[in-house]
């Protein structure tokens, strides 16, 4: 049988998310079992030819030539997946939809007009059907092993849905919000990434994103009440997913 | 000979999104790299945020480098707050820089630039390759382990914090991977060997033993530098870090989204090089006597100028971060609770560089009483060197004018790929 063929793209991003699947290392020769790597510009020559099975995004979409190439990979893909806040929220880079965008570029740039850019840094998931998205930044790399084995042989993956908090919980983390009268954001989060910053006596920022139906005027109440002003408790969201908590929050009020 | 146009839509094997765009005529050579990484606009963002922000969203510029933006960042904001930090965190952070390296430097040179060497499109294409990519992944995981170890995980660690860490490793968790650093340093020792003697094309050099380039790196007088010291050159430069940003200048290109910086001095305007290469030749002397004879059996000479030969340079500081990283554990003392020292916020403004696995990361801060950034400037080594770049592609492209098309893109593919670019990064530089 013919192994089916993986495409993996850069739109905008660091390169973490890309990374951590290099990161996969042992896992990552089991994988090319599984299937062909058909496009990967920054590890192989091949040019982009013909259709994949799988369609792996890095990266949010910025720029008018992106738009058009993701609408491409769409097209020639069945199935398509995105890795990383980036792709899946817009990422840190998103911080500049709130703000004036001319005035950033010139911040940056001497000559701003050379610049292809959109004011507005979305995610994947606003410009074409996409079939699963893994949050993080960056993802965790059992997490993208998973979702990578699980289409490539035709099941759903597994990842849990609920938040940091319960995950921290679990496994007897002594609570940094409580105890410690610090702003976490475990109770909103994702879990996935395997309670990182509590288990180094640090709050959460939320880089795995929103959790699903998150109550975040709740936390933020807690927060003002550690004495956090509503301008400091909106910039802990404004982070890396801060378009996805921006909208979470707006949905639910 | 009638003009030729060379064009490189999207590079491979190179972190990021760039192009290279060339005219070639007999008398003239025109050649522009293009770099079409979408800006992200760091620099605007970070106005008004704290300065964990600054630590944490800084290292979001690079998914291969964030330990250096970390310690660019850190060292800035303890320089505006008089922090003096304690010498087990300043161990503990040149270890978590020393395995920054190895993972760096172990992806370019055997799943990016080694494939060249060997005439394949990338490290798992050509099974007579298989094993130097597998010893690269090796090296690459022991790198990431040692940095989850202190950071939580290898891309965008989380231990990081001005005046120190959140928290330190256990002593017994570091020394649980002493032995096999130790099985990996022998091995990385004789891989300067193998670097060594890999075909090296001297059509590609661009006559570099004519080049008389100037190549700039930090200097500490008694380690091979990593987060401190003064910034000296071939040319006899030696500055202060902040004297040495007062005579750095970006200018803009039309083609590209990369700012591109050069030195000026008494009004002339000099390209140079940072990175590996330029470090090796200014430090070798600091290199432990072992990764010394290392190199002189395998006829490494100091200095190197082919560019090339990068990969000699990468493989020697991957010898050497197994080295240090061996030492400091061995010397490792925990900090304990002491994991970061108390400080207050106040206003000021300081510059840091350290060298990130690429070169010298410049990072420029000021903060107001709360320690929020007012302004900032980052340049990121894959900036410094852009002109480089284009005058080794210009030297090359003029001397090997009559070549093929084909011989010649492939030609400018390799010369790039041995500089070890990092796109994402360089798209980040600021207005001066
Ligand atoms: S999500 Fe984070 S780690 Fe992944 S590409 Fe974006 S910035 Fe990098
Ligand atoms: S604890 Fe929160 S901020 Fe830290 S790594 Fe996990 S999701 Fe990211």
């Amino acid at each position: 049988m013919k192994k089916p063929t993986t495409g993996i793209f850069k739109f905008t991003s660091c390169d973490g998310c890309q990374l951590s699947m290099l990161n996969l290392e042992d896992d990552i020769l089991r994988l090319t079992e599984l299937t062909e790597i058909a496009y990967f510009r920054e590890g192989e020559d091949n040019p982009l030819v013909g259709h994949l099975d799988l369609a792996v995004i890095e990266g949010s979409i910025s720029t008018e030539s992106q738009k058009k190439k993701i609408t491409d990979i769409r097209e020639r893909s069945r199935h398509l997946i995105t890795i990383g806040a980036c792709a899946t929220a817009g990422g840190v880079q998103a911080l500049r939809n709130w703000a004036d965008f001319d005035a950033f570029k010139k911040i940056v740039y001497p000559k701003p007009d050379y610049i292809d850019a959109l004011p507005a840094s979305t995610p994947v998931s606003e410009h074409v059907h996409v079939d699963y998205e893994l949050w993080g930044c960056p993802i965790d790399t059992l997490e993208l092993s998973e979702v990578l084995t699980s289409f490539l042989i035709g099941k759903r993956p597994g990842i849990p849905a609920h938040s940091l908090c319960m995950e921290c919980k679990g496994k007897g983390i002594a609570c940094v919000l409580v105890s410690r009268e610090e702003p976490c954001l475990g109770p909103v989060t994702r879990s996935g990434c395997g309670v990182l910053c509590p288990s180094l006596n640090r709050a959460c920022y939320g880089c795995f994103g929103p959790m699903e139906g998150a109550n975040i005027e709740t936390l933020s109440g807690i927060f003002e009440r550690f004495g956090y002003s509503a301008d400091e408790c909106r910039m802990m969201l404004d982070k890396m997913n801060t378009y996805a908590f921006r909208k979470e929050r707006t949905e639910k009020s | 000979m009638e003009k030729k146009t060379l064009r490189i839509d999207y590079l491979s094997r190179v972190e990021g999104e760039a192009g290279v765009y060339a005219e070639i005529s007999a008398d003239r050579v025109k050649v522009e790299l293009r770099v079409f990484e979408a800006p992200r606009f760091f620099e605007s963002f970070l106005r008004g945020r704290s300065h964990q922000d600054i630590v944490d969203f800084t290292a979001r510029i690079c998914g291969i480098c964030p330990v250096a933006y970390q310690m660019s960042a850190v060292h800035s904001i303890e320089k505006i707050f008089g922090i003096e930090i304690d010498g087990r965190i300043r161990q503990l952070r040149r270890l978590f820089y020393a395995a920054e390296w190895i993972e760096s430097h172990s992806l370019h040179v055997y799943l990016l630039q080694g494939p060249d060497f060997y005439g394949a499109g990338s490290a798992w294409e050509n099974r007579a390759y298989l094993p130097f990519a597998k010893r690269g992944l090796a090296f690459k995981k022991l790198g990431n382990s040692l940095m989850a170890m202190i950071g939580a995980r290898p891309v965008h660690p989380v231990s990081a914090r001005v005046g120190g860490f959140y928290k330190t490793p256990r002593k017994k968790h570091l020394t649980a991977l002493l032995s096999e650093l130790e099985r990996a340093y022998e091995q990385s020792l004789s891989a300067i060997s193998w670097a060594a003697g890999l075909p090296f094309n001297s059509a590609l050099s661009g006559d570099s033993a004519a080049w008389d380039f100037e190549y700039i790196s930090l200097r500490h007088p008694n380690e091979y530098p990593m987060n401190e010291g003064r910034v000296v050159s071939n040319k006899g430069l030696d500055e202060s870090m902040d004297s040495f940003a007062g005579i750095t200048k970006e200018y803009q290109t039309e083609y590209s989204n990369t700012l591109h910086s050069n030195i000026q001095r008494d009004g002339e305007k000099t390209s140079y090089l940072v990175g590996p290469l330029a470090r090796i030749n200014l430090n070798s002397g600091l290199l432990p006597s072992e990764i010394i004879n290392a190199m002189k059996e395998s006829g490494v000479a100091i200095p190197i100028k082919n560019v090339e030969m990068g990969i000699i340079a990468r493989s020697v500081e991957i010898a050497y971060a197994f080295h240090e990283a061996i030492r400091i554990i061995k010397g490792y003392e925990e900090a304990g609770p002491d994991a970061a020292c108390d400080f207050k916020t106040r206003s000021g403004t300081a510059t840091w560089i350290t060298e990130a696995p690429r070169g010298m990361l410049i990072h420029h801060y000021t903060l107001d009483d709360g320690g929020h950034v007012e302004n900032c400037v980052i340049i990121p080594p894959t900036a410094q060197n852009a002109a480089h770049i284009e005058r080794s592609l210009h030297n090359y492209l003029r001397r090997n004018a009559e070549k093929s098309l084909e011989s010649l893109e492939k030609g400018c593919e390799k010369i790039i790929r041995s500089y070890d670019p990092c796109i994402s990064c360089s798209v980040h530089l600021v207005k001066m």
